[in-house]
């Protein structure tokens, strides 16, 4: 009678919470999942036509290269962001004088808007007129700046490295907070083992690590595959549409008056992070 | 006392959400009622617009731009406005990229009053009030913006356009002096002279060509290729054509029709050195640069880029030479785009139709007229209207022009899936080396289909 009771009052307090989460979250996808399935424009009265968006979009090649320009930013880009954001980590965790201001800078272009980033770097790389250019024509080097934005693959490693530049050091932050969590005892006793500065790395500080490399790697492949800001102010997803991602994709449907389309979009995009990020939860779940 | 504790605060919340909803829904009932005070106001007007206003209160009407050179200027009409009477207040709202944010507000039903935006979807759905009857407005203006004002569709005016936009070739006068150069009219002479000043000023751009901004791409295609067809065919006809996919005129597809040929130009242009080498990369304010500084001989554009030419260099004002595109087609003749430009519609939606047509006149007005025209760099539409608006060398210049080639206008008949931007970002691939002149043809012709289908 008491544990009813006591289930009762637990469930009449999560009402709150579960509202929310309705009104936020099952409710919008809900709607999603139906406005998907339908040829809404956006203003006329709706039709459905059953998985018809689902079928267009993978017929329609400029989605499919928007498919590979996002998986292909995604594989360059998660990766590099966890091993140059745990280098940095690394560094930031001995003691060395400048400490503080050598971590303010890291983190430095995390705080700035990436689609001021985006215009930043289009400044400094424009061949012929940007700033490195005429850097380097000081010394007569000019010709080491190519058209590295009008072409799509090096456009494509042109995003990643922009990308990694600004989110590195967010990246950086959490592994700190994971390593400053390691207790010193433990390093103490694995060197009184014989260990030697990799085993150390590689026995005790990646397996304690694992919580911040979880939320890490989750984090950037979410960012990397729905990156919109960077690519919008840098390439704006040209020339052509070779750089364009599929958030950008989906942006320029909604607002071409395929509303259910990019909806449709929307949904395989999700299921497109979804896929990565649950396996990876399972991967380091295992390694937990 | 814990438990009873988060029980009285679970309550709270849980209260405190529905009065929250409760209270909004009473705002908006509130908002309705006051909406359907108004539209019985409306529905019963038989006095004067001020009885009605009298009877709603003080209307605010939202004027919504996507102009960012006349936001000053509007500004300064409609403060005017708002303070030459107590009836209407005029509210303006800028927005950068407002041919789609208004996609976003029709979508939600947050739909301006005024709006400087148009689209011919939105006249097929009868989103705009109907204009055809405003005789005394159209009665000042030059019969020729009726007709470029009329939709092909319905026959009617849903918006009224007031000033004129012309586009061309502007190129330095005074490099074409030095030079002994004349202004082209087929494409080979234009080529000759693009290469005369390769060879003989090595540090000069021929014709600077901005095509980071797909938008301007796109506008080449729509004034050398449509605008081929245009003079080919006549507005009317090629309108009609493009609203019903016949390809049996557009021909788009052809290898030796005008998109082909028009891309084989392009890319023999950029083979041959006579465009900027950062044609993919380099943005408007590059060419507006290069231009004013001597750098850049020639530039395709429309009047807008004057007022951006002439703050980086006012002495150009004397030597900005302006010239229609030249013919590219074996039937061809060189055309120049002389085209509606600052068009006002009203939301069919709007409860202050009457307010909307009063602000309307209030801006129409022959010494607003004046002022928005010198603003904005752009001739009068208005018989009545004498503006300054350009060096009067510049003006000369453009009515010279005007006088030598076939006067086009823009397409506003394009497939709704396929805008100028998309067809911008063809042209970017046939310049990375995606297509040739004739898979680029073929690709275009593909897009264009595909847009009706959407």
């Amino acid at each position: 009678m008491i544990k009813v009771k006591k289930m009762g009052l637990h469930t009449f307090m999560a009402v709150p919470a579960f509202l929310l989460f309705a009104l936020f979250f099952i409710y919008p996808l809900t709607k999603g999942v139906q406005m998907s399935l339908t040829d809404w424009d956006g203003l006329s009265p709706s039709k459905f036509i059953g998985f018809q968006n689902f079928i267009n979009f993978f017929s329609d090649d400029r989605a499919m290269s928007d498919i590979k320009t996002t998986i292909l930013f995604a594989i360059f880009s998660a990766p590099l962001l966890n091993i140059i954001g745990l280098i940095y980590a690394l560094l930031m965790n001995g003691e060395f004088k400048g400490k503080g201001f050598a971590r303010g800078i890291i983190y430095l272009p995390a705080i700035i808007s990436p689609l001021i980033m985006g215009y930043i770097w289009y400044f400094l790389l424009q061949p012929e007129r940007g700033f490195l250019y005429h850097a380097l024509d000081l010394f007569g080097k000019s010709s080491l700046l190519g058209n590295w934005m009008g072409q799509y693959s090096s456009a494509v490693m042109v995003l990643v490295i922009v990308n990694v530049w600004q989110y590195a050091g967010m990246t950086m932050v959490i592994y700190l907070a994971g390593l400053q969590s390691i207790s010193e005892e433990l390093y103490e006793s694995a060197r009184i083992d014989g260990a030697g500065t990799w085993q150390i790395f590689r026995y005790v500080t990646l397996p304690l690590l694992m919580p911040s490399i979880r939320i890490n790697i989750v984090t950037n492949i979410i960012g990397s595959l729905s990156v919109f800001d960077i690519v919008m102010s840098l390439t704006g997803g040209g020339p052509g549409y070779s750089t364009e991602t599929l958030s950008i994709y989906i942006m320029r449907m909604c607002y071409g008056s395929k509303t259910g389309y990019s909806t449709a979009v929307a949904l395989i995009l999700f299921v497109i992070i979804l896929i990565p990020v649950t396996a990876s939860m399972r991967l380091t779940k295992s390694k937990d | 006392m814990k438990r009873v504790m988060a029980l009285l605060l679970s309550v709270v919340l849980l209260a405190g959400m529905l009065t929250a909803c409760s209270s909004s829904t009473s705002v908006s009932t509130a908002s309705e009622s006051k909406a359907s005070d108004s539209s019985a106001a409306q529905t019963t007007e038989s006095g004067t617009s001020a009885a009605t206003t009298e009877k709603k209160g003080k209307v605010t009407l939202t004027f919504f731009t996507g102009k960012v050179e006349t936001i000053d200027v509007m500004n300064e009409i409609i403060n005017a406005f708002n303070a030459s009477q107590d009836r209407i207040t005029v509210v303006q709202e800028y927005q950068k990229d407002a041919s789609n944010v208004i996609k976003i507000k029709f979508a939600s039903g947050d739909v301006p009053d005024i709006m400087t935006t148009y689209e011919q979807e939105y006249a097929d759905q009868g989103k705009y009030l109907d204009l055809s009857g405003e005789t005394a407005i159209w009665d000042r203006l030059i019969p020729s913006m009726k007709v470029n004002c009329t939709d092909i569709n319905s026959g009617k005016q849903y918006r009224i356009a007031t000033n004129m936009t012309m586009a061309g070739l502007f190129y330095n006068k005074t490099i074409f002096n030095e030079l002994g150069l004349t202004t082209a009219t087929t494409w080979d002479q234009l080529v000759s002279n693009l290469q005369t000043i390769k060879d003989k000023k090595p540090d000069v751009t021929p014709w600077f060509i901005f095509g980071s901004e797909a938008w301007h791409l796109g506008h080449l295609i729509e004034f050398i290729p449509h605008g081929y067809l245009k003079q080919k065919y006549g507005t009317l006809e090629i309108k009609k054509a493009m609203l019903s996919n016949d390809q049996s005129i557009l021909d788009f597809g052809s290898p030796t029709g005008s998109m082909a040929v028009f891309a084989q130009n392009l890319l023999d242009l950029k083979d041959k050195g006579l465009i900027n080498s950062d044609v993919l990369t380099a943005t408007s304010d590059n060419c507006v640069q290069d231009f004013a500084t001597g750098k850049a001989a020639m530039l395709s554009n429309g009047m807008w880029v004057l007022s951006g030419i002439l703050a980086a260099n006012p002495d150009m004002a004397s030597q900005i030479g302006f010239a229609p595109y030249p013919a590219y087609m074996p039937d061809s003749k060189p055309v120049v785009l002389c085209a509606e430009d600052s068009g006002y519609s009203i939301s069919a939606e709007t409860k202050n139709p009457q307010e909307c047509k009063e602000f309307l006149t209030y801006l129409f007005s022959a010494e607003n007229q004046k002022k928005y025209s010198e603003a904005l760099g752009a001739p009068s539409g208005f018989t009545d209207v004498d503006a300054k608006w350009a060096p009067e060398a510049i003006v000369t210049e453009v009515n010279s022009a005007l006088k030598s080639a076939v006067n086009i206008g823009f397409t506003n008949e394009k497939p709704a899936g396929f805008t100028g931007d998309d067809a911008g970002r063809l042209v970017q691939d046939l310049l990375t080396g995606k297509y040739t002149a004739v898979t680029f043809a073929e690709a275009y012709k593909k897009a264009w289909d595909a847009g009706f289908g959407s």
